[in-house]
Formats: C-alpha cells, sequence, structure tokens
C-alpha cells in the first residue's frame, strides 16, 4: 500500500548516512561466498585427467598469498575474499558519508553567502 | 518504475513539491554514488597497475593488459595506470550514477522504508538517519547495469572482430552456462548474469540490514 512521501523522509533518505561496520561485514560476507564459490564451480567441473584447473584464475596467487583452484585454496580464497571485500565496503561506506558531508557543507556556505 | 509512475500520478495532483525534491534527490544520490564508485574504481585499477609493475617489472603485462582493449591508451606502465584510472573513473562512475538513477526510480514511494526511522528527526539534514538497503530495487538496479555491461562489452569484442581469439572472455562460460562470445551468447549471459548479481544484492541488502537494525535497536 502505497502512502504519501512526506518532504522529511525524502531529505532524510537524501542525507542518511551509511553505517560502515555493517557495509564493511555485509561486503566482505558477499565477496567471501564469491570467490569460494568461483574457486568450488571450477572444482566441480569435469576435466579430462591431468589436465589443469581453472590456471586462469589461481594466477590470483600472485595476490593473495595461499590461495589455490582446490579445496583448501577455496577455504583461503573465502578468506581472502572476506578481507576485500571488508576493505571495499569500508571505503566505499566512508567515502559516501563523506562525500555528503562535502556536499552538505558546501550548501550550507553557498547558502549562507546568500544570505549575506 | 510502477511505484514510481504511481507516485508521479498522485503527487502531481496533490503535492508537486515531492516529486520535484524527489527527482532532486535521486540526481544528487546518484552524482554521490558516481564519484564514490568512480573514485575507488580507479584507485584499484591504479593500485593493481604499480603492483604489477613492482611484482613482476618489464614482464607484468599478462591479464592487465587485456584492460587495453576497453581502456584506449592502457598499458601496464606508470603513465598507463593514470590512463586506467582515468577509464576506469569514467566507467564505474557512470555505472554507479545510472545504478542509483534506476534504484531510486524502482523504490519510488517506498523511499521511507530505507531509513531505520521515519520519525520526523529535529534537522534531517544535519542529523541523518541511518540508510536501510531495499534489496529488490538494489537487485534489479545494479542487475540490470552489470547485464548491460556484459552485452555491451561482448558486443564490442563482436564489433571489432576479435570475437573468436577473446579465449580469456569465454572462460565467463565456465559460471554462466551458455555464454559465448557471440550477440546471443552475450544475451544469454546478459540475463544469467542479472539473475546472479540479483541474488548477490539481496543477500548484501538482508546482512546489511541485519546488521544495522542489531547495532541501532532500542534497547
Amino acid at each position: 500500500m502505497n502512502r504519501p512521501v512526506r518532504d522529511h523522509e525524502i531529505l532524510s533518505a537524501v542525507f542518511a548516512k551509511m553505517d560502515v561496520p555493517a557495509m564493511t561485514v555485509a561486503m566482505g560476507v558477499v565477496c567471501s561466498l564469491f570467490l569460494f564459490l568461483a574457486t568450488t564451480t571450477l572444482l566441480l567441473q569435469a576435466v579430462p585427467q591431468d589436465y589443469p584447473v581453472g590456471p586462469h584464475l589461481e594466477s590470483l596467487a600472485a595476490y593473495l598469498p595461499g590461495y589455490r583452484v582446490s579445496w583448501v585454496g577455496a577455504v583461503f580464497g573465502a578468506f581472502y575474499g572476506f578481507l576485500l571485500g571488508a576493505v571495499a565496503g569500508f571505503a566505499a561506506a566512508v567515502y559516501w558519508n563523506l562525500t555528503h558531508y562535502i556536499a552538505l557543507g558546501m550548501m550550507l556556505i553557498s547558502s549562507a553567502e546568500l544570505a549575506d | 518504475m510502477g511505484n514510481y509512475q504511481n507516485m508521479r500520478a498522485t503527487n502531481h495532483s496533490v503535492n508537486g513539491v515531492n516529486l520535484k525534491l524527489l527527482n532532486a534527490a535521486i540526481r544528487f544520490n546518484a552524482l554521490m554514488l558516481g564519484l564514490t564508485g568512480g573514485t575507488l574504481a580507479a584507485v584499484i585499477v591504479y593500485v593493481a597497475t604499480h603492483t604489477s609493475i613492482a611484482r613482476w617489472g618489464s614482464n607484468s603485462s599478462a591479464y592487465l593488459e587485456l584492460l587495453a582493449i576497453f581502456f584506449p591508451g592502457y598499458s601496464v606502465t606508470s603513465n598507463g595506470a593514470w590512463v586506467g584510472a582515468f577509464w576506469a573513473f569514467v566507467y564505474a562512475g557512470t555505472c554507479s550514477a545510472l545504478s542509483y538513477r534506476l534504484y531510486g526510480r524502482v523504490l519510488g514511494t517506498r523511499i521511507a522504508d530505507v531509513l531505520l526511522s521515519t520519525v520526523p528527526t529535529e534537522n534531517p539534514v544535519l542529523k541523518p538517519s541511518v540508510l536501510r538497503l531495499h534489496g529488490i530495487s538494489l537487485g534489479v538496479a545494479i542487475g540490470a547495469i552489470a547485464a548491460l555491461g556484459l552485452f555491451c562489452s561482448t558486443a564490442w569484442l563482436v564489433m571489432r572482430g576479435t570475437a573468436d581469439e577473446s579465449f580469456h572472455a569465454a572462460l565467463f562460460s565456465n559460471y554462466i552456462p551458455g555464454y559465448s562470445v557471440s550477440i546471443l551468447g552475450g544475451l544469454l549471459g546478459a540475463v544469467e548474469l542479472f539473475a546472479l548479481v540479483f541474488l548477490a544484492c539481496l543477500l548484501l541488502a538482508s546482512v546489511y540490514n541485519r546488521i544495522v537494525e542489531m547495532r541501532h535497536k532500542k534497547p
């Protein structure tokens, strides 16, 4: 059921701040699952014997020490995925809040100048 | 989209200010998200390029160099890192801004749902509420942009005549069954990617909202 949107709700939605810890954990969980599933999907596919599994994905090992396209590597991947996702989520939330504060500051300054 | 149009019809006759304010709100936040997404992507490409150079020196152009297909002028060099950062800012910024526009449109009159509290605050600008995410709207918006991105990238590879040599892009078929570097494969891949991203966004919003509610629950 739709109800009329009140102005204060729209303003609140525009300037609502992102919860930094929540975004950090949420992005960490999603990226962790992503890298885990990316690895295990390759492991579950049928490949000829002695054929390398996921050589391209395994090149991530250059950036993520210990990572391999294997079941143990998938766990490492989940850990690294959480770490990287958490960093990205933290940065995104902080940057989102920061840009809003800066924009707000600029608006307040310009409105003060107009009032003068 | 229907929600937004419904509101357009309602508010035009009842109160035109809301629609104007909502449009401005969506535009403002689209710009903010564009800046956020663009800057983060630019930093990631810049750091990845320099990490690659530091680790492998002159032999560092293995996979990252493939970005040059979409980033004209990019190379795994110090100068190339700036070019890559520029293109990453443009692409990611545009996609982020478009995602928010779509998110805002799909969300429409449910905009109050994304706030932790809809009780009028003393000043909604200086004392902001905490943002929640609307999983379905987020999934539709980011899923659509991701799907469009995959389709356009595939179409670009087809148009430049390198579809048969694009074996790295073809590896997507490991995760997206039926995908191939062709127009039809791109369409099929776009639909499947939309579904995957939609699910990922539902998970993201669910975890985020759960933590927000736990952290801000009043005793």
